[in-house]
């Protein structure tokens, strides 16, 4: 037994180190408090350890997959990948917050603690193979969000975004709960695998009280999701955070909650039955709804980060389609979105921040004749902006272009339609951002003092993947083609 | 004799009464109770499914864990309530309109 916990201990690394790197970044923070020299200290720790994290994920890539600590995690290289994302965007976040002033300099390291240690309940939740583990990811992520959605100290509407996020995550997380107990109790067990094995012999009976209950335990997923029934939190929640956490928000509890959403799908719906129509009717709502009011939210808004939010909700019910075909093809599609999802939404942001920075708000004439003034930064958000919309050359296309190919081999014609017309609504949005840049004349010649060398370096190097993974796109196709779900 | 059925008509009560608080009550502690309450419901639940059926310690395991996170949950909420009570003077649901579009 003790044997197996240390065997299982060599496969947890990338946790082991994020959680290291949180203790570790604690200590310099109450070793240095408000001296300035503590604070590059701190970002070096930060960035030494979440790049370690990385490359011992990316180690575990393509390894067989394996089942640790009394079957409660499953290291596989589809929850590798998905970490992957997941440490990226928060090295992204956190470069983000070391640059922005929407954060107070004395909250900065607060904000790259908690961000690690969401980071650390996201990547529990993307292997979670047992419901405690699932609940406690879930927990971990929730709890450290609603004390970043307030971290700045006397603003109104931040200490009111966290208000808003705690109460409506401990209403989900609570319903969730209870979905979980009928299940637990219907089933007999908290592991994943061994209630698979149970709900392949479930009569009519069992069926009826399982199917509200995993609706309720869907709650839990879709509001970390911020899907639609689950999703009036999140436009608020968005723009009240300062906007380094609103970056991080976008990306890691999202990631972390589609990726447990497939390997939920994946071992209890993969067989047809009952069940399966069940869920794949409901998520199949869901993703609709949650694509078109997205969209048809975000046309109205004056502020580029609320509109940002909105988007971040359609491009949520995007993913959600390649979740509810159940295929692999679709596994596969989600990965791909999730990565370019990954790179738009940090140059977005980015050139936002700096932005809003020198402004100090981030409303849409912010942006007008900036292609004049920083032609470099113009030129990448347009390019960001196309690849969201999903206009050919870029990647974001080619990740819509995979999720329609795993709809379309599923015979879900109608979510297809859908699905385009949205991409097409979209464009509006998107598109007016391009127009102002472009085509209006600055209104002001101040120069924006964020847009320094490095931080323009940063906006291009997040705007290549954007650019190079919609040409060459077949090489992490593959990548995630091996990144199955591992099933037992 | 205490069924099974009857901790689970108990347990159904608390969630429904949970909501109920959640969607009437204005007060932002008093929210805060009916997310224990819910939370407390499945804590419930699952103690009664494993006394009744599953004799497997698995969802005792849950139920206390349950009880720990929803005080981790009620340490963090209170505090963000009483960050927001000092900039708004008042606890009331509706005076937390700024963000709305």
């Amino acid at each position: 037994m003790g044997q197996n916990y240390l065997a299982s201990l060599s496969h947890f690394i990338p946790e082991l180190l994020a959680c290291l790197t949180m203790f570790g970044l604690i200590l310099i923070e109450a070793t240095y408090k408000e001296e300035e020299k503590g604070r590059g200290f701190l970002f070096l720790a930060a960035g030494i350890g979440l790049v370690s994290v990385l490359v011992f994920s990316f180690a575990s890539l393509g390894k067989e997959p394996v089942a640790i600590f009394t079957n409660s995690l499953i290291i596989d290289s589809f929850s590798s990948l998905m970490k992957m994302v997941m440490v990226l965007g928060t090295i992204g976040a956190v470069y983000l917050a070391s640059t922005s002033n929407d954060i107070e300099g004395n909250l900065k390291p607060e904000f790259i603690i908690m961000a690690t240690g969401v980071l650390v309940g996201g990547m529990l939740l993307s292997s979670a193979n047992n419901m405690l583990v699932l609940f406690i990811g879930i927990e971990t992520l929730s709890i450290l969000s609603y004390v970043l959605a307030s971290l700045k100290k006397g603003d109104e509407r931040s200490s009111e975004a966290g208000l808003k996020y705690s109460l409506y995550g401990g209403m989900s997380s609570g319903i969730m709960l209870f979905g979980m107990s009928h299940i637990f109790g219907v089933l007999g067990s908290i592991n994943f695998t061994e209630m698979a094995v149970v709900l392949s012999t479930v009569d009519t009976t069992q069926i009826a009280i399982l199917l509200p209950s995993f609706l309720f335990f869907f709650a839990g997923i879709g509001y970390k999701i911020a899907c639609v029934p689950f999703h009036m939190w999140a436009p608020d929640v968005y723009e009240g955070s300062p906007l380094p956490v609103t970056a991080f928000f976008s990306i890691v509890p999202k990631v972390a909650g589609l990726a447990a959403l497939i390997r939920v799908s994946q071992t209890f719906f993969a067989n047809p039955g009952a069940l399966n129509i069940g869920w794949v009717g409901v998520l199949s709502i869901v993703a609709a709804l949650t694509m078109t009011v997205g969209n048809v939210s975000a046309i109205g808004q004056r502020s580029v980060k609320r509109m940002l939010a909105y988007s971040s909700i359609s491009h949520a019910g995007m993913m959600l389609m390649g979740v509810l075909v159940i295929s692999e093809l679709g596994t596969r599609s989600v990965i791909f979105y999730s990565v370019t999802y990954l790179f738009m939404t940090l140059a977005a942001f980015y050139v936002v921040s700096f932005v809003s920075d020198k402004y100090g708000n981030d409303h849409f004439e912010r942006f007008t004749g900036l292609a004049f003034r920083y032609p470099l930064m113009a030129i990448a958000l347009c390019i960001v902006m196309f690849s969201l919309a999903g206009i050919p050359p870029f990647s974001g296309f080619v990740a819509k272009f995979h999720i329609f190919t795993a709809l379309l081999a599923k015979k879900y014609y109608v979510l297809a339609v859908i699905a385009g017309i949205n991409s097409v609504v979209s464009l509006y949005y998107y598109l007016k951002i391009v127009r102002l840049m472009m085509l209006k004349d600055p209104e002001s010649e101040e120069a924006i003092s964020g847009f320094n060398i490095f931080n323009q370096g940063a906006v291009v190097a997040l705007t290549i993947p954007v650019v190079v993974l919609g040409l060459f796109w077949e090489k992490l196709i593959v990548l995630a083609d091996g990144a199955k779900v591992f099933l037992q | 004799m205490i069924s099974l059925s009857s901790y689970l008509f108990i347990s159904f009560t608390l969630f429904i009464a949970g909501i109920a608080v959640m969607i009437a009550r204005k007060n932002i502690i008093a929210m805060m109770l009916g997310i224990e309450l819910i939370l407390n419901s499945a804590a419930l639940n699952f103690a009664a499914y494993t006394r009744f059926i599953n004799n497997n310690l698995e969802g005792h395991l849950m139920s206390l864990f349950i009880i720990v996170i929803a005080a981790a949950e009620a340490a963090v909420g209170l505090a963000i309530v009483i960050r927001f009570f000092q900039i708004k003077e008042t606890i009331h649901i509706d005076d937390a309109a700024q963000l709305q579009s």
